[in-house]
């Protein structure tokens, strides 16, 4: 069946394989291209540097004029990421545009790891350490990429 | 009325009138770009992707004022003063002007919303003349000032593009074909964009929405005034989508990322005629809801308008009880609300607010049922009277004190005497703890009332329904009785409906009556309306063979008496 969100997500994972953005990968399950799975590396220099991330991006026929559903599989300790992964972006939500694609999305998320938003808090604790004692939030966040590793592994 | 009307005084008295009028934000804004100074971000949206625009036209409005101070309002009301008289048609008049022409003078008017539609175009064109804007960069410019035109063109001649680039029409405004919103016009922002997109070597332009890689010719994109185009497919889509989030779309912003320029019907048009009914529809409903001077009938999927009379654009603090001519709902005009004197508007909506953050407790105490004070069995309340007579045992009480009726009754030469708040012994008392729950029992004391008169309302509503059919049967009883002789008994239940209602907000009223002196006072009237009430109650509700005409005419006659006369009292600030 070919609809306009799916003649776009044709296009986005075209796109994506002809000028792939650093750092991060997507494409659609086999058999439903509605449906997406990313990863994000973390950025060097940062404590996130050397995980693996990964995500479901879930769209609807609505899609490019209405946002993707995009949630974290692994595990995740984050000032604006949720325990069960969900995201808290403003351009996931009111700020989305239809002119994003999916490599906008993923860019977007990657920096938000490493440039979070505490006024939006979606992970109290996170978000408390992030603000008062940095060194802690960056221990947690580096057991967090080694974690990764081990999702990856199982 | 002529030009000569809108001579610079009458101007300058206008602004000095809305400056007292305007809200604070407007106030600190005005202030600010009279001395000239850098405006603060706080008040732009938090939007870092528009940054760097906002700060351009910072700037620009900034020099704008320099060398300026304190001479603004000389100088943006002279170039209103020459827009106006350059205008296309120096003779239209002034339309709306804020005086209703269909206005009879009768007050409250119930029009059904297209009816509306006249009202807010001659708001817009009004706007049109006087900013010298395209008719669709005035609607959203008055909308987004809550159709306070006063307001609005202060702050637009103070600082046109600042309130332009706050409103989303900053592009529709500057770029010179208003009315058009051409795909090649735009700002110049704008159209280096679109000059980038269209790729070297080829004709075609590309849309950002759908990437086609085909490209697109030049008339099957659409383009905004900001210059960003897209082709007609994804602004079919695009608009679809923006209707389906409900009256919000009409505030829905340009597709591309970032960009705050509004779309408005001129997009809508273009791209998705078949739509525009549905966008003008919100477009009115935002009117109806941001005028002022208007309010949708709360009667469920009715569709009237009520117009406030006059030309304040504000309500009186009183408001008004609108009443619907097609679903004879009656509300009170400003707050929306079931008319509900003697309370004002605000100590209702604290009482409202109190009720849902108490309804726990009070829903626990005030079960559906109460035991008989004398043979416990359960009783269910389902006529308005608080007469209670137990059905097993006879025992008569009164409904909320659960006291011996003996005690309450009028023709035992007692007095109905429910209605006031006894602090009790514990009055002394000053712990926390006591006084929390001396609080409590206080708002309890009240909202066990409020609450039962609200029922009894509703018993009595739901009687007036079966009232018709009494009448037949009252009618029928005696072969020489007409309609008109029974119609006593319509009357009778209307008048304990309104008595209901009343009681009911004198509770709510008390709760917030400080004065002591005062309260006093005003639980004398209510215990007298409240007896009054409670006779009628029964009176009307006695089997019918047992029904006394006369009896029940001159309670009802009493009850309106004693009504009218608390609702006065209040108005009249209580002094006897």
């Amino acid at each position: 069946m070919s609809t306009s969100a799916r003649r776009r997500l044709l296009r986005d994972f075209r796109r994506l394989q002809n000028d792939p953005p650093s750092g991060v990968t997507g494409a659609p399950m086999d058999t439903n291209i509605m449906l997406w799975q990313a990863v994000i590396f973390g950025p060097d220099d940062t404590p996130w540097e050397g995980g693996t991330f990964k995500l479901v991006l879930e769209f609807t026929e609505d899609y490019p004029n209405k946002a993707p559903s995009v949630r974290f599989l692994t595990k995740m300790f984050h000032p604006n990421i949720y325990n069960d992964g969900q995201i808290c972006l403003d351009i996931l939500q009111n700020q989305w545009s239809p002119i994003y694609d999916i490599s906008a999305i993923l860019t977007s998320i990657q920096s938000l790891l490493c440039d979070p938003n505490p006024a939006s808090p979606a992970n109290s604790e996170a978000s408390r350490l992030y603000n008062e004692n940095r060194r802690e939030y960056n221990r947690r966040v580096r057991e967090i990429v080694e974690q990764s590793w081990v999702e990856d592994e199982s | 009325m002529s030009d000569e009307d809108y001579s610079e005084e009458e101007y300058e008295y206008e602004y000095s009138d809305a400056e007292s009028n305007a809200g604070t934000d407007d106030v600190s804004m005005d202030a600010r770009s009279q001395e000239g100074e850098e405006e603060d971000a706080d008040d732009d949206d938090d939007e870092s992707m528009t940054d760097t625009n906002n700060n351009n036209s910072k700037k620009k409005a900034a020099s704008d004022n320099d060398g300026n101070n304190g001479t603004n309002k000389r100088r943006s009301t002279g170039s209103f003063d020459s827009r106006r008289r350059s205008g296309d048609n120096p003779n239209a008049a002034p339309v709306g002007g804020g005086k209703f022409d269909f206005d009879d003078g009768s007050g409250i008017r119930m029009l059904p919303a297209d009816e509306l539609k006249p009202i807010m175009a001659s708001q817009i064109q009004e706007a049109t003349e006087v900013l010298g804007v395209s008719p669709s960069a005035a609607a959203v410019l008055m909308r987004e000032h809550k159709w306070a035109k006063e307001r609005l063109f202060q702050a637009f001649f103070d600082n046109p593009e600042k309130i332009q680039q706050k409103c989303g029409v900053l592009a529709r405004c500057q770029g010179g074909c208003g009315g058009c919103g051409g795909t090649e016009g735009g700002g110049e922002s704008g159209s280096s964009k679109a000059a980038k997109r269209t790729r070297a070597g080829t004709k075609k332009k590309h849309c950002e929405i759908c990437l086609d890689e085909d490209g697109f010719d030049a008339d099957e994109m659409i383009g905004m005034p900001c210059g960003h185009e897209f082709c007609e497919t994804c602004w079919y889509g695009f608009i679809a989508n923006a209707l389906e989030k409900g009256p919000l779309c009409v505030r829905e912003s340009c597709p591309q990322a970032g960009c705050k320029e509004l779309i408005t019907e001129e997009e809508v048009e273009r791209a998705a005629p078949d739509l525009l009914p549905k966008f003008e529809t919100y477009q009115l409903r935002s009117f109806v809801e941001t005028y002022g001077m208007t309010r949708w009938c709360p009667g469920p999927g009715c569709e009237q308008v009520a117009v406030a009379p006059g030309s304040g654009g504000v309500f009186a603090d009183a408001g008004g009880v609108a009443s619907c001519n097609k679903c004879e709902t009656c509300f009170c005009l400003k707050c929306g609300e079931e008319p509900h004197a003697p309370v004002t508007c605000k100590d209702l909506a604290m009482w409202q607010e109190k009720c849902r953050n108490e309804s726990e407790t009070a829903n626990w105490i005030l079960a559906n049922t109460k035991p008989c004070p004398k043979c416990s069995s359960r009783i269910e309340k389902n006529q308005g009277c608080n007469h209670m007579t137990c059905s097993g045992c006879r025992y008569e009480f009164c409904w909320i004190c659960m006291g011996n009726w003996t005690e309450h009754g009028a023709n035992t030469g007692g007095y109905y005497k429910c209605n006031k708040f006894d602090v009790g012994n514990e009055g002394n008392d000053q712990s926390d703890a006591a006084k929390a729950k001396r609080e409590l029992d206080r708002y309890l004391h009240y909202y066990k009332r409020y609450h039962n008169h609200s029922q009894a309302q509703d018993f009595a509503k739901k009687a007036l329904k079966e009232t018709e059919a009494r009448m037949v049967l009252l009618q029928e009883q005696n072969t020489d009785t007409v309609w008109t002789d029974v119609e006593f008994l319509k009357t009778a239940n209307e008048q304990l409906v309104e008595c209901r209602k009343v009681l009911k907000y004198t509770y709510c009223y008390g709760f917030y009556l400080q004065d002591a002196e005062k309260r006093q006072r005003f639980e004398y009237h209510q215990e007298m309306l409240e007896r009054f009430t409670e006779n009628l109650s029964e009176l009307s509700e006695k089997p019918l063979r047992e029904m006394n005409r006369t009896e029940v005419v001159n309670q009802t006659r009493v009850v309106d008496r004693f009504m009218k006369n608390i609702l006065e009292y209040v108005d009249n600030g209580m002094e006897d």
